[in-house]
């Protein structure tokens, strides 16, 4: 049985639609993230779901209760907001307490639920302490368990990790993980980091200008993306980008010219269909150029920028007229990805090999129209 | 010139300005309190001298007239009408700076538009509305409106509190079974004390200080306020200046005493009224 039903919701401020016509089912015990970028209708639908903005149209149920016109304390969720919203008047137990404390709980309970949680989270310490007294990553501890105390039904994140610093932010992650399988809740959450989502998603659910874009497991995202959109905003940095046209169409290929290259290109179609003449766009991982490729093609760029990360390497490289286009680089520069450390310096000139089984195609307007043959891993 | 020199010749100069500026507030506050320990001849014949003796006898005859009523009158009436006034301001504050209804923003500026009316030119109808109530001589006929008169001020002012108030911790309140009022109660009011507090020193120094309407309304000796009462000790042909001045020295006490632990809040409260 699902665990919360998202049944074509819409909503609609005055003129603006910030979501439409949404569907999605989340299983008990699922973690799924939305992503996507400001303003694709992500917080909304979260602040949906809690009950914090009516919609406009469709049902919201969580294990099989219809809590559409229910008020926030009743439908069986809690939250976590991006700047805690602790309640700065009141001690650590008291802000955990105060959602049991004002549906008539008895103290004991209060007391005992406070307790538990804070066991759970290694907060036993500052139970006593006022939030300003509390370091973020303490203030977000104590966040995440006041919606544990309250036991849900549906745990919603709005952003939780975006004000720590990358340290913190990563330890929470892991911490986040080890809570969603120690409770085995049902969580939702909402985040613009892509690595979160990658992370630590059951499934991810990418929106974009408030619709669903696609839904799967992270590496079904990052390996079959659904259309352009999901293909260019999942992945760090972004898939390059390059622009073609079909040339011919026969037997389940096509025949494609890129833009500013003088080789062509055969690549078997995998379903959907491209008349010739065309415009499609290529995509290219950053870690699929390689520097030899038997049967694909070669180009020759200019190291422009160069990312030692240590165990890896980030090159971005100038092809001339071999350009992206809204990939990671504004000046059509190709990024690339080595996994391990390089000797190479700005100005410096790289070859740059893609097989063409690792191309994608994408119709500019439309569904993908080829994934890469091959994949890094089997899932 | 070095730019370190002008901003030091600036600095004195405008440190000079404000010690001047402060003087001049000063200086009769001042006055007032020498001339409370002066005879009634010496304040004629020295006035802007020092005393001759640290006699409290001014004191005892302006005390002697009732003061201690006349506080206790100013007292009441500035309780009864900062409560009224913050508790009508917060709340409607609070729904003006929450509210989505485009119409809203009228009541809004209807309220600001409040502060132009100065009360002198609704004396006469403002007396005629009390009387034809039944209210002269009665402690409501100055708190009401002085109440009226405080609301827009106090709204204004909470209105640019309320508007930069964090959302996400009412959220947090729905999602902890509160409903509005007890959001309000419960978490704004107790999270929003110095914007209260400033509110309520400012009115209250007003109401405090506040002399025309309350002569108008309020007759009956046993009434009056501070400044009201003060006022019987001057008279067409004899002025008991030495006690008028203690008196004042006496009626100005409480509002010093309030400002020197509050004025923080004072200042901060005013600081933020820009948005």
């Amino acid at each position: 049985m699902p665990s919360l039903v998202i049944d074509r919701v819409t909503k609609h401020y005055g003129g603006f639609r910030a979501i439409e016509d949404v569907s999605l089912s989340v299983e008990r015990g699922e973690f799924i993230v939305m992503v996507g970028p400001s303003g694709c209708g992500k917080s909304t639908l979260l602040r949906v779901i809690a009950g914090l903005e009516a919609i406009t149209a469709g049902k919201v149920t969580i294990n099989d209760r219809d809590v559409t016109a229910l008020e926030p304390a009743d439908r069986g969720v809690a939250m976590v907001f991006q700047n805690y919203a602790l309640y700065p008047h009141m001690n650590v137990a008291q802000n955990m307490g105060f959602g049991l404390k004002m549906s008539g709980r008895p103290r004991a309970e209060v007391e005992a639920a406070v307790r538990r949680a804070a066991e759970i989270l290694r907060i036993t310490d500052y139970l006593a302490k006022r939030p300003k007294e509390l370091s973020g990553g303490q203030k977000q501890r104590v966040a995440i368990g006041r919606a544990i105390t309250r036991a849900p039904e549906v745990f919603l994140f709005d952003e939780p990790l975006s004000n720590l610093d990358a340290a913190l932010r990563s330890q929470m992650r892991v911490e986040l993980s080890r809570l969603h399988k120690e409770l085995h809740a049902t969580m939702v959450y909402v985040t613009h980091d892509q690595t979160e989502a990658m992370t630590m998603a059951d499934r991810i659910v990418v929106l974009n200008a408030g619709v669903i874009e696609q839904i799967g497991s992270p590496l079904d995202l990052y390996n079959r993306p659904g259309n352009l959109f999901v293909a260019g905003f999942l992945g760090s940095p972004r898939m390059n980008f390059f622009r073609a046209r079909v040339e011919t169409v026969a037997d389940g290929a096509i025949e494609v010219a890129p833009v500013g290259l003088h080789e062509r290109i055969r690549l078997p179609l995998r379903g959907g269909s491209v008349a010739a003449g065309a415009e499609v766009m290529l995509g290219v991982r950053p870690e699929a150029f390689q520097e030899e490729a038997p049967n694909g093609i070669q180009v020759t760029a200019t190291v422009k920028v160069v990312e030692s990360l240590g165990r890896e390497t980030l090159l971005y490289a100038d092809a001339g007229t071999f350009a992206t286009t809204a990939s990671e680089s504004q000046e059509g520069y190709i990024a690339v990805h080595r996994a391990s450390q390089q000797a190479v310096a700005y100005g410096a000139t790289i070859r740059l090999a893609i097989d063409p089984r690792d191309i994608f195609v994408f119709d500019p307007k439309g569904p993908t129209l080829r994934y890469p043959e091959r994949q890094l891993a089997a899932d | 010139m070095s730019k370190l020199f002008r901003f030091r010749v600036l600095t004195t100069a405008m440190y000079g300005f404000v010690i001047v500026y402060s003087l001049f507030v000063l200086l009769p506050m001042l006055w007032m309190v020498f001339a409370a320990f002066k005879t009634k001849r010496e304040i004629f014949i020295d006035p802007l001298g020092m005393p001759d003796s640290l006699t409290f006898v001014a004191f005892g005859r302006s005390w002697a007239i009732g003061l201690g009523a006349f506080l206790f009158n100013s007292a009441v009436v500035t309780v009864l009408s900062v409560l009224l006034i913050v508790l009508v301001s917060g709340m409607a504050a609070y729904v003006l700076a929450r509210s989505d209804y485009p119409w809203m923003r009228w009541v809004y500026l209807l309220v600001v538009v409040c502060f132009a009316v100065p009360v002198h030119s609704v004396l006469v109808p403002l007396f005629q509305m009390i009387s034809a109530a039944g209210m002269l001589n009665n402690r409501l006929a100055i708190a009401l409106p002085y109440a009226a008169y405080g609301i827009p001020f106090t709204t204004v002012l909470l209105y640019a509190f309320f508007l930069d108030f964090p959302r996400e911790l009412e959220d947090a309140a729905r999602l902890d079974n509160c409903n509005r009022l007890q959001t309000f109660l419960r978490v704004i009011l107790p999270l929003s004390g110095p914007a209260l507090a400033s509110a309520s020193i400012f009115q209250a120094v007003f109401i405090w200080n506040e002399f025309l309407l309350a002569l108008l309304m309020l007759t009956r000796p046993a009434l009056k306020t501070v400044p009201v009462g003060i006022f019987e000790l001057t008279s067409e042909f004899t002025s008991d200046w030495p006690a008028v001045m203690a008196g004042l020295s006496i009626a100005i006490m409480p509002i010093v005493f309030i400002f020197f632990f509050a004025q923080k809040y004072f200042v901060r409260s005013l600081a933020g009224l820009g948005k």
